[in-house]
């Protein structure tokens, strides 16, 4: 009987609902972190693992957070033999795959961090993808 | 039983070819003593057979000091030019190098007589307060250097290190390019060898100390 309690109800109305919400929404994230910076540096860098587990392309349009003033989706390039940072205004993922954000490629810049963020800091990063769907991704900042 | 005999011997045979072919391959690259560079075939690492003596230039380190020719004597040189404003490449390579410096610090050799040198192409911005509290943050031991862009670019066009800061009158956020190559000076502040990204800490301690015995051995 016990497990006719509210707070037990809820509990697994919620476990049962947010995958479920996920799933429906047709991207998942993993792996999802920030390098830590020296202290006073003013642009960070996340990184992530995208999928897309829809079978029809997705598109990532922007990305925001209330922790930075500014959140852009990067990509560097090395041409001429020079490393040049290069603005995506959006991404697609294709069809049942995998878009990987790595150090040295496709990166979220993040200006100017409105606190000090530390390793073991937990940051929420908000993506928006075209047709709406807006994905909350949890980021954990790593040395 | 056999399947693992059959195995294992495959396995021998793979082990003597490749270092057959890496005995070939290194002959091979040190055969031609020419001033070309070469590129070996793991894509890691170009080494200059007959590296180019550097000439004099003056730069300043984060603690105001003077950097300049005679401060590449004596040491080996790792160099990397970025700057700190940049959220990926440059605290990314920094990081490499540092856990790069690790690995060659617990090699008997070890890591005195190894300097790790950042050298901004970005002095409007980089100060050498911001300079050293940067470097220190990856290293204690690496040293922050830059200087005024007439002596920038003496030293990287000296390695033809691409880089270019877009700067633009009223602008906060400029874009700078720059290369993602690590350079190697020699102890004798020659030009001895470049690492090209993507760069991993393992690969460039591994080389190093092939590059370092060889010189070593050239030496004596």
């Amino acid at each position: 009987m016990r497990w006719r309690h509210p707070v037990f109800v809820c509990l697994i109305l919620a476990l049962t609902i947010a995958p479920a919400a996920s799933e429906e929404a047709g991207v998942s994230v993993r792996d999802a972190w920030i390098r830590e910076t020296p202290p006073g540096m003013t642009m960070m860098a996340g990184y992530m693992e995208l999928r897309n587990n829809t079978s029809r392309p997705q598109v990532l349009v922007a990305a925001g957070s209330a922790v930075f003033e500014s959140v852009m989706i990067h990509r560097t390039i090395v041409k001429d033999g020079m490393a040049r940072m290069v603005h995506a205004s959006q991404i697609e993922l294709a069809p049942n795959a995998s878009l990987i954000f790595a150090p040295g490629g496709y990166h979220l810049m993040l200006m100017n961090p409105k606190r000090a963020l530390r390793a073991g800091d937990p940051v929420v990063i908000n993506l928006e993808f075209r047709g709406g769907l807006a994905l909350p991704v949890p980021f954990e900042v790593r040395k | 039983m056999q399947q693992t005999a059959l195995k294992f011997s495959i396995m021998m045979t793979a082990v003597a070819l490749a270092a057959m072919l890496a005995g070939v391959w290194l002959a091979d690259i040190y055969r031609k003593h020419d001033s070309r560079a070469v590129l070996l075939p793991d894509q890691v690492i170009t080494l200059f057979p007959d590296p180019k003596p550097l000439t004099a230039f003056a730069l300043t380190d984060h603690k105001n000091r003077v950097f300049d020719l005679a401060s590449l004597k004596g040491k080996w040189s790792f160099l990397f030019f970025g700057f700190t404003h940049c959220p990926d490449i440059c605290p990314t390579t920094l990081a490499v190098l540092a856990r790069a410096r690790d690995n060659i610090a617990k090699n008997t050799v070890g890591a005195d007589g190894i300097q790790f040198v950042f050298i901004s192409v970005d002095p409007n911005r980089d100060t050498a307060g911001k300079l050293g509290q940067y470097v220190d943050y990856f290293d204690t031991t690496f040293l922050g250097v830059t200087g005024d862009n007439a002596q920038i670019g003496n030293l990287a066009g000296q390695l033809g290190a691409a880089y270019q800061v877009a700067i633009k009158p009223g602008m906060e956020n400029y874009p700078v390019y720059h290369s993602a190559a690590v350079f190697l000076m020699d102890p004798r502040a020659r030009y001895h060898a470049v690492f090209t990204p993507p760069h991993d800490a393992e690969t460039i301690s591994r080389r190093f100390k092939v590059v370092r015995e060889l010189e070593a051995g050239n030496a004596t």
